[in-house]
């Protein structure tokens, strides 16, 4: 807590009413980063969700089924090594880790660093594959034209309303590991509801990497979404 | 770690907006904390404290944090409902919204110098 100041204030205070937002600086480099995926058209995608839910194999995935498509790459965000950019570079996309060093978010600033290490000029889709969390990573705007959030059945279908930020910033919500369903006491259903209390518009896709369920339709999602952005 | 990358980026933007000789009169920093911001205040204050380990100039600056609640208003009815279990609905036509009026704020608010 707080020490008091053993001083008492002398003389008259001045204020200002200031209304800063505090994450000010975050939202400034946001908007550089915006900018420049608009000049390339280059769709930027931030992937959210908690440690373990299947964020890095659903981008092996992606890339084994578009990248004879499209060009994509992925930037992803862990607190310490190189493992999953090394599973997504195993796929023969460009894939570069960034290592945030105990940081449990990727901040704008991060982004903006490596940004220049792909060539964006000749780059349909960029993934951010962010920290494992479902909380701070909420918070902070990459400068991405869509934030999807995997929840796995494993995690339990109770989890939007523990972390409503997450799920109201969301554009997409995966629900993955959709093969362990017969297995677990989850239900899309249930799942679905509790998101769209929280976010009505919510779009929800049911997918698994392991058998291929619904990895059309989340490749669909995204080449609808990389057309659009190239004006098509 | 998500509570120090705040202090920081507060004490940041001060150091951007005020200049060094405005900064030394510093008294307190008035922040506005929606429910929505996944800001704990007593977590913020501990952040702040240990903040002034390594910048001991600001530790008579005072930190006060006002929570605020969650409040959407109907696009259709206008009506204002303060959201409760984290359901977007309007109190009086019942039709979902996510046009949040209150509740999302991470504001430095007011900040206030000896003169």
């Amino acid at each position: 807590m707080i020490e008091k100041s053993p001083k008492t204030a002398r003389g008259s205070v001045q204020c200002e009413n200031t209304n800063i937002h505090l994450l000010k600086a975050n939202d400034f480099v946001a908007d550089i980063i915006r900018k420049e995926v608009a000049k390339t058209k280059t769709l930027l995608i931030n992937i959210t969700s908690s440690p373990g839910s299947g964020k890095t194999t659903l981008m092996q995935k992606t890339a084994e089924k578009l990248k004879d498509k499209i060009s994509m790459a992925v930037m992803v965000g862990d607190l310490e090594t190189e493992r999953d950019a090394e599973r997504i570079r195993e796929t023969g996309i460009h894939a570069l880790q960034i290592v945030t060093g105990g940081i449990c978010h990727l901040e704008a600033q991060m982004v903006h660093q490596v940004l220049d290490k792909f060539d964006l000029e000749n780059l349909d889709l960029l993934f951010i594959e962010n920290v494992g969390n479902l909380v701070c990573p909420a918070s902070f705007d990459l400068g991405e034209d869509y934030r999807v959030t995997l929840l796995a059945t494993t995690e339990g279908d109770d989890k939007p309303k523990k972390y409503p930020k997450m799920f109201l910033t969301t554009d997409l919500m995966l629900v993955s590991k959709s093969d362990l369903l017969p297995y677990l006491p989850f239900t899309v259903e249930a799942v679905t509801k509790d998101a769209r209390e929280v976010n009505h518009e919510l779009e929800v896709i049911q997918i698994s990497s392991l058998n291929g369920d619904g990895i059309d339709e989340w490749c669909d999602w995204l080449m609808k979404k990389v057309n659009e952005k190239k004006g098509f | 770690m998500h509570e120090t990358s705040i202090v920081n980026s507060i004490m940041k933007t001060l150091e951007i907006e005020f200049d060094r000789e405005k900064l030394d009169k510093m008294k307190s920093i008035h922040l506005k904390v929606g429910i929505l911001s996944n800001i704990e205040p007593r977590l913020l204050h501990n952040a702040y404290s240990a903040y002034h380990m390594s910048h001991p100039e600001y530790s008579r600056v005072a930190l006060n944090i006002e929570s605020t609640e969650l409040k959407i208003q109907c696009e259709v009815c206008n009506h204002i409902t303060q959201v409760k279990n984290y359901r977007f609905l309007c109190d009086n036509c019942e039709r979902p919204s996510k046009n949040i009026i209150q509740g999302e704020e991470l504001l430095i608010h007011k900040v206030e110098f000896e003169d």
